[in-house]
């Protein structure tokens, strides 16, 4: 193994956990406040893909894909929870099984609209090349990605510790009901939240496009990685969904790339000893 | 898990068990008065059925969703179909295998999903099976990937549609069976006591992660003879069998017929695969219908079809009694 291979390997791996981050941050946030494992979340991101693509496509523009696949897919997240969800508030299975058919539902109809070819997106040139690290040039759009997951990341553990809105969803994680007696419209803390999670679903697709692909499975496939990092950051922990979506990340592109016949089955272990020594995830409260 | 209210058994027994002979009189005569397209459709019905009933078992009486059963049901049509392919075994070794395979991942699942509750119990399931889905597709020389396992076949006496119609009928009936001894049993109790309160049962000296194994395994168990008959009535094995997709049509099917009874689920698989047979024919889109299905459901009829039906009964009963 020389030097050269393991940076590689290394910065593969943060590069996918930026994008994993995207993804997990938002469901971490949403089961956090709401208590519900949003199943559809792996819909949101490929549905942003395409949108992004689409939109790209049309334009030529990656920025304003960023914004048409956030702001459609925010908009998919008020439809969900508002007309969906809410009718279920407080009951946990429904709620699940009530994503997994707007997950089938979603999956298929991106099948539907733009058929079972892989579709790419690429950065634009600004951040398109590669950019030189040492003696090693790597793609400085994951580069991009990396910087940005760390800025959003920041962004949202800001909002959370030090802002009256944050003070608002920590205090409706603790206690529902004395949030609402004080006479905070808790629905509207709910809706806001489900919003911003499925908002950085869509720009994770975008990204995703341009550096995974878009291809049906898709969604499935990067739900399950998400879904690992959420049971081993410890769910509705932000910063545990920062901590598993590296390790993730980096167990994901040393596994791809040394034994890529057993991929999904190095994620694997991390997660089952996880599940054995610490249920509740490394950072996440006791269940 | 309240959100699975288990409809009250207040049927009369009677109704119960002339209903059962009927049911069973209507599938012993089927192959009679139903063409071959028909029975084929049927065949897989009770396939499923069974399938929907190991998943059941866990969520129905022990208030434990598991999302990653076709996990389980894969691998042991896997176990099955690489005896029968790779290693050209005879059918002792086939059955062995796709059981020994099946109750094996059971209870690795088990170990790794105990200690968890609830929503984490969905998701660690839910992992689970896409990990199996995952295996399927990448590790070329055991499972075959995309191209699947070929060289399946069914035993002589099984060979035509309609022999393994029955096979399968018996099958799914003498597991029933089993499932309702199971759930009358003090273990069945015990695992319904799980599903209320867990703490309270813990501290009546129940082990509380011992039962939910047990229960977990037994679970596999059903699910493992579910996906070898699946692989003898196919005769082909592919990664479709372990996909989420399996699972979800599976506890649709629960949804739809009824949580927690034991009708349901089969009532629920005979639905689902009519309708998908025979609407997939007509339109493309299949699975979008199944998740409308699936949300229209869980918003407004998640007792199902048989809890639907008990309710009414009850009511009209009830009405008789007090004029």
């Amino acid at each position: 193994m020389s030097g050269e291979y393991l940076l590689t390997q290394v910065l593969n791996g943060v590069s996918l956990g930026a994008l994993l981050f995207f993804l997990a941050g938002g469901l971490t946030l949403i089961f956090g406040l709401m208590r519900i494992v949003n199943l559809a979340h792996g819909g949101f991101y490929l549905a942003g893909g395409y949108i992004g693509f689409a939109t790209v496509t049309a334009t030529g523009n990656f920025w304003l894909a960023f914004l048409a696949a956030g702001a459609s897919i925010a908009l998919l997240g008020l439809f969900t929870e508002r007309a969906l969800l809410r009718r279920l508030r407080g009951q946990e299975l429904p709620e699940v099984l009530l994503t997994v058919g707007v997950a089938t539902v979603l999956g298929d109809l991106a099948l539907a609209v733009w058929g079972g070819d892989p579709k790419s997106v690429d950065p634009p040139a600004a951040i398109g090349g590669t950019l030189q690290l040492g003696e090693l040039p790597y793609p400085t759009f994951r580069i991009f990605v990396v910087a940005l997951a760390v800025v959003v990341g920041l962004g949202l553990f800001y909002l959370e510790r030090r802002t009256r809105l944050g003070a608002i969803v920590r205090a409706g994680v603790d206690d529902r009901e004395t949030i609402q007696a004080l006479g905070i419209d808790i629905n509207r803390v709910f809706t806001g939240v489900f919003i911003v999670g499925s908002l950085l679903a869509g720009v994770a697709g975008v990204i995703g496009s341009s550096f995974l692909g878009l291809l049906p499975g898709g969604d499935v496939e990067i739900l399950l990685l998400s879904l690992v990092v959420v049971i081993i950051g410890g769910l509705g922990s932000l910063p545990g969904a920062a901590l598993g979506s590296l390790i993730v990340g980096l167990v994901q592109a040393f596994g791809t790339s040394e034994l890529p016949q057993l991929a999904t089955f190095i994620i694997f272990a991390p997660m089952a000893l996880i599940l054995i020594l610490r249920p509740s995830g490394l950072m996440g409260r006791p269940i | 898990m309240t959100a699975i209210a288990l409809p009250r058994a207040v049927s009369p027994g009677r109704i119960k068990i002339g209903l059962l002979v009927l049911a069973l009189l209507a599938g012993w005569a089927l192959p009679y008065v139903a063409g071959p397209f028909a029975v084929a459709t049927a065949t897989l019905a009770l396939i499923y059925g069974l399938f929907a009933l190991s998943i059941n078992l866990l969520a129905g009486y022990g208030g434990l969703l598991s999302l990653g059963h076709a996990g389980i049901f894969g691998v042991a049509a896997y176990g099955v179909g690489y005896i029968a392919s790779r290693t050209e075994g005879g059918y002792g070794a086939q059955l062995f295998w796709g059981m020994a395979a099946g109750l094996a991942v059971s209870l690795i699942f088990g170990v790794m999903a105990m200690r968890t509750r609830r929503v984490y119990f969905l998701m660690v399931t839910l992992a689970q099976g896409m990990i199996v889905y995952g295996l399927a597709q990448s590790l070329e020389p055991v499972t075959g990937a995309e191209n699947g396992l070929t060289g399946v076949y069914r035993p002589a006496f099984v060979l035509e549609d309609w022999q393994f119609y029955y096979l399968s009928l018996a099958v799914l009936a003498i597991c029933a069976g089993l499932i309702q001894v199971v759930v009358r049993s003090p273990f069945g109790l015990a695992l319904r006591g799980l599903a209320d309160s867990d703490t309270r049962l813990a501290m009546t000296g129940y082990s509380v992660v011992g039962h939910r194994l047990l229960g977990f395994v037994l679970s596999g168990f059903f699910a493992s003879i579910a996906g070898i008959l699946y692989a003898y009535n196919n005769e082909y094995v592919s990664p479709s069998v372990a996909e989420f997709n399996t699972s979800a049509q599976a506890i649709l099917m629960i949804i739809l017929g009824g949580v927690g009874t034991l009708s349901g689920p089969v009532i629920g698989a005979f639905v689902i695969v009519f309708v998908q047979n025979v609407l997939s024919l007509q339109i493309e889109r299949w699975p979008t219908v199944m998740g409308l299905i699936f949300i229209l459901m869980v918003l407004f009829a998640r007792n199902g079809f048989v809890g639907g039906v008990t309710r009414l009964w009850n009511r009209y009963v009830r009405r008789r009694e007090e004029p």
